[in-house]
């Protein structure tokens, strides 16, 4: 028998799905709209797209942020998922601390991040630049993909590894034949949230960045300050369309390697 | 193995695309400016010319910057502070001096923005573009004669009134009005002027710096105080606008160029300003940017257009009664005080 929620729930729900993505909606339908003023509505166009793809320092910053969430992806991943079958291994008292570490970054306030990560680098005298954005993105998506990985590697249980090594498998090939094709689709889902988290980041990368790694993020804010131009409300657009579908790809992948069973939504 | 292969070719050739980018043989000048400050064909000539690469990267406010070469500098050759933020940057031992030998070009900037008070001499800066903080009104609902800052408050515009959202631009305005400097350190000037703003309170449709543009031309708003340079803008969007430089003075800003300390291409630096200060070459860049030109031998290769618009270029009368903000020390906790008290006075 399915329960039924309070009415005043499902009002509640539609409020906060309002509020939410109005805005975001207002600045996708205005990015079409053929006037450079933002209030009224004067035909459609995609001039705003077409000018965009012309203006050299948008098409700087986005070769900016595709190489930094690249790269920084890459290596997260790499690093998050030996960090979660790390600590597999782990015996039960150092689990909950080491957890709790490796789970910081997700809390921790983006501007303390970046603001610490600045005093490092600078006490270092490494210059900033795009490879000191790249840590940066590296240290705090290692923790989502580490949560992500770290959550299927739980579900998944031990028995079919112990069997495949029962059957004579080395621990390479049991790690290559049983355990890697489980965990993928977390690897792939850990990845995707991690390169989204690096393309949409502002805060941590606007205290790290240097010279040539103004990301799309930075530009965007640095825009908006000379005037809301209808490029920007363009730009948003394509950003918000780009994140979301890699969410809604990680989300799909993390289901479809769960099979039948009901799965959880992410935790963000 | 498929995908492992596709992934790892990915790495090497990103990998491979940054190196090759961070490899390039040729002088590099770092730029660290406002969003769209320079005309693209000025800054991709004069890589040509004097075959270098300019890294453009951009704040969007002064603060910003400052944070940013207080924590460490940053890597940046050229930044634009405006003016306060030139005297807290000297302040700080933030600048490198510049070397006018590098700079001749420096004797076409007009006599009114040399030896500014922020900066005596331009020993560390050089003014890239200024402006005055005035009136603009739109004059289909405003047909009075508008010449001084007490027409704010004129209870016909009620709830049309537009001021920018600036502590001390606004505090400024309104001792500007009262016949104090608009940096004073005394604070019953500062409450006199405060006192006078909370009057006029009951008018203001909006504190807004980042939209009042869109508010002017969409008509939103008939009268508020903004910068020249924007008023340039609006009036190219709606012709109704005027601009007026208030009789009891106004005060004046400016952005400047200027070099952080230990920037590793400083001479390259001095380069650029130099090339930048060309009169053939700033003619062209203020006339596609659209903000005023400081440099006198620059007017005529303007436009008639660009030298006949009053808004970007101010006539000496108005330049006369104009006043810089300076920096005014700890009393800017008092400035902070009354205008938090102001603005939260008006829910």
């Amino acid at each position: 028998m399915k329960k039924k929620g309070h009415p005043l729930l499902g009002i509640h729900s539609a409020l906060m799905m309002i509020f939410i993505y109005v805005p975001i909606v207002l600045v996708m339908v205005y990015s079409f709209n053929n006037t450079r003023l933002s209030g009224d509505w004067k035909g459609f166009t995609l001039d705003w797209y077409v000018s965009l793809m012309k203006d050299r320092h948008v098409m700087e910053a986005l070769m900016n942020s595709l190489v930094i969430a690249v790269i920084s992806t890459v290596v997260a991943t790499l690093l998050g998922t030996i960090s979660a079958l790390s600590m597999r291994d782990f015996a039960r008292k150092w689990k909950g601390p080491l957890n709790g570490v490796l789970y910081m970054p997700v809390i921790i306030p983006d501007i303390i991040m970046g603001l610490s990560l600045l005093v490092l680098f600078s006490q270092l005298q490494i210059p900033l630049g795009k490879s000191t954005v790249m840590i940066a993105h590296i240290t705090f998506s290692m923790s989502y993909v580490y949560v992500v990985v770290n959550a299927r590697l739980a579900g998944m249980g031990r028995q079919l590894e112990e069997a495949a090594q029962d059957l004579g498998a080395t621990y390479w090939q049991t790690f290559r034949y049983v355990t890697l094709p489980q965990i993928t689709p977390g690897i792939i889902s850990g990845a995707l949230i991690a390169f989204t988290l690096s393309l949409d980041d502002f805060m941590v990368s606007f205290f790290v960045a240097g010279p040539s790694s103004t990301t799309l993020p930075i530009y965007i804010y640095g825009q908006v300050k000379r005037g809301i131009s209808p490029e920007i409300n363009a730009l948003c657009t394509l950003l918000i369309l780009v994140s979301i579908t890699l969410i809604l790809l990680a989300q799909y992948v993390l289901n479809r390697g769960k099979g039948q069973k009901k799965h959880k939504m992410l935790p963000f | 193995m498929k995908r492992t292969g596709l992934l790892s070719m990915l790495v090497v050739g990103v990998l491979a695309i940054s190196l090759l980018a961070g490899c390039s043989s040729k002088e590099k000048l770092h730029i660290y400016s406002w969003a769209d400050n320079f005309d693209e064909t000025v800054i991709s000539d004069f890589e040509k010319e004097f075959n270098v690469d300019i890294t453009y990267d951009i704040y969007a406010n002064n603060e910003d910057l400052l944070a940013k070469i207080k924590a460490g500098g940053g890597g940046y050759d050229l930044i634009q502070p405006s003016d306060y933020m030139v005297e807290t940057m000297i302040k700080n031992n933030l600048l490198e001096p510049l070397d006018k030998n590098n700079i001749p070009n420096y004797v076409n900037i007009a006599d009114t923005f040399k030896d500014p008070a922020f900066d005596p001499d331009n020993k560390y800066s050089i003014v890239y573009t200024s402006g005055v903080t005035g009136i603009a009104y739109n004059k289909k609902y405003i047909k009075d004669p508008i010449d001084s800052w007490e027409d704010l408050w004129n209870p016909a515009y009620k709830g049309k009134v537009l001021l920018l959202d600036d502590n001390r631009e606004v505090i400024g305005m309104a001792l500007k009005k009262q016949g104090f400097s608009n940096s004073t350190t005394n604070e019953t000037e500062i409450k006199a002027a405060v006192d006078n703003l909370k009057t006029l309170l009951p008018s203001v449709l909006a504190f807004d710096t980042d939209t009042i543009k869109q508010k002017m031309i969409q008509e939103e708003g008939w009268i508020s105080t903004v910068w020249s340079g924007d008023a340039a803008y609006i009036v190219k969007d709606n012709p109704d606008i005027a601009y007026v430089v208030p009789k009891e003075g106004a005060t004046i800003f400016s952005d400047n160029y200027a070099i952080p300390k230990g920037a590793k291409n400083k001479a390259l630096a001095e380069k650029f300003i130099n090339y930048m200060l060309d009169p053939k070459v700033s003619a062209a860049n203020y006339e596609a940017i659209g903000y005023s030109d400081p440099n006198v031998k620059a007017m005529e290769f303007h436009s008639e257009t660009y030298r006949n618009n009053k808004m970007i270029n101010l006539s000496e009368d108005e330049l006369n009664r104009v006043e810089w903000l300076s920096d005014v020390g700890d009393s800017l906790q008092i400035y902070d005080r009354y205008w938090t008290e102001l603005k939260s006075g008006r829910e």
